[in-house]
């Protein structure tokens, strides 16, 4: 059974509209992540010693353990306390978090590298902290990171394929039923890896117009 | 809810032998990887178009894809050519290509990132690329690549569980079995995300004493003042002035 091309070409239009829905998730979770990292990270500089050690824990064990089994745990472990979640948000929620904990854990080293002055002549002008925040830090924070948080929107996205298996009728699942319903369960995976190579060059695109923005800007 | 406790101890047996499975796959990918990386890297810094090129294409292709189509891929990719690999092989051989394309950017950045003026120092004492790369360049890179190399190491360690998926019998397999024949998901997916919580640690442990070993623990950080340490430090630990 040798490689047949036009059955990649007869999956692709199922699997790439398929694949839009991995796309609108990671754009909710890219939302999602981003909010919720910051948040975690201002709560932490507020330096609360029982809140830091329980985010301390619960960083290291998002960062010490597999995505899937945190995609698992939302899914098949949330209800049991109550919280009955269809796959696709449960799935939203598993990877929003995973990602928040990486996303703070890139603030705290990019905050460090930070200038004192600006937040001294700020608290000086007697601004609140949360408009040091606004408008002092997180502009500085957010272009300086800009790079690792493009990558972690391509990581969100790839993790977004993982959720065929709690079910979602996203872009790698359908090509998987293709594949079972044509006997041909190779093809359809090359047409699920070309969209995800075209939605991950978009969002480096995007990434890099937003540098140069941000650039511009800055100088 | 209620805990039982049973359905680990009835099973263990199973989850010894996943982790056990998830530990070989993981060290034959490491060293697989990190050898498949050395030449990686070498094309990507060549001086030819080609190289760089091919190795950018290589790069994108395996960083660009998500981890489960590429299982799939290699799994019936060499199924469709006529051989028929073990699924423990195609784990083995997806996880090794996943694992070279980041060790050799570990490999690649770090380098990149050593002075320009090494690389001519070595060339005013007479040394060749080759001869510069392995008596200057190296031997200064080396402990710099520790820490991101034990991060995808662990990357590494984490992805091995969506190999589950082609029915190899590792740890993230062994607790579906498992939660499939007991119907206690909370019991199983926390023992097993203890498990590899274990493992990570273990990993990252590890990486320290062996960056200690080499001798250049670097720890970033400089002085801050009390009023921006306020903002700029997120550990509590350390007294407020």
């Amino acid at each position: 059974m040798g490689f047949d091309l036009s059955s990649v070409v007869a999956a692709l239009p199922d699997v790439g509209a398929a694949s839009l829905t991995n796309a609108w998730m990671a754009v909710i979770i890219c939302v999602a992540a981003l909010a919720l990292g910051i948040g975690f990270t201002v709560v932490r500089s507020l330096k609360y010693r029982v809140v830091n050690g329980v985010m301390s824990v619960f960083i290291s064990f998002v960062r010490g353990t597999p995505i899937l089994i945190q995609i698992f745990l939302c899914y098949y472990v949330l209800p049991l306390v109550g919280l009955d979640l269809d796959p696709t948000t449960a799935g939203i929620l598993a990877i929003a978090l995973n990602s928040s904990v990486f996303i703070t854990e890139n603030f705290r080293g990019a905050l460090a590298a930070l200038d004192d002055g600006p937040i001294e002549a700020a608290t000086a002008l007697a601004l609140t902290p949360a408009m040091i925040w606004m408008l002092v830090i997180l502009p500085q924070l957010l272009r300086r990171t800009l790079p690792m948080l493009v990558s972690e929107g391509t990581v969100i996205l790839k993790n977004t394929a993982l959720l065929s298996v709690i079910t979602v009728a996203e872009g790698f699942r359908v090509a998987q039923q293709i594949g079972g319903a044509t006997f041909r369960p190779f093809e359809p995976l090359i047409a699920v890896a070309i969209c995800f190579l075209v939605l991950n060059l978009i969002l480096v695109g995007v990434g890099v117009m937003v540098e140069r923005r941000g650039a511009l800007r800055a100088a | 809810m209620r805990l039982d406790p049973g359905v680990i101890t009835d099973s263990w047996p199973l989850f010894v032998e996943g982790t056990l499975v998830t530990i070989q796959l993981s060290v034959l990918s490491f060293l697989l990887g990190l050898a498949l990386a050395v030449p990686v890297a070498a094309l990507s810094m060549s001086r030819h178009g080609v190289f760089r090129g091919s190795a950018m294409v290589y790069l994108a292709i395996l960083r660009g894809i998500p981890f489960i189509a590429l299982v799939f891929i290699v799994h019936y990719g060499t199924a469709a050519s006529g051989a028929r690999t073990p699924a423990f092989w195609s784990g083995v051989i997806a996880l090794t290509l996943f694992a070279s394309a980041y060790y050799s950017e570990v490999i690649r950045s770090t380098i990149s990132a050593l002075p320009p003026g090494q690389w001519d120092s070595g060339r005013v004492v007479g040394m060749s690329r080759l001869q510069t790369l392995r008596y200057i360049i190296v031997p200064q890179s080396l402990g710099s690549m520790i820490p991101p190399g034990v991060n995808v190491t662990i990357m590494m360690i984490k992805e091995s569980s969506v190999i589950s998926a082609i029915t190899v019998g590792e740890l993230t397999y062994q607790g579906l079995v498992v939660q499939g024949n007991t119907f206690a998901p909370f019991e199983v997916f926390i023992t097993i995300a203890l498990i590899y919580w274990g493992i990570t640690l273990g990993v990252s442990r590890l990486g320290d004493r062996v960056e200690r070993r080499i001798g250049r623990l670097q720890k970033s950080g400089r002085p801050t003042g009390g009023i921006a340490a306020r903002y700029l430090t997120l550990t509590a630990s350390k007294p407020v002035q």
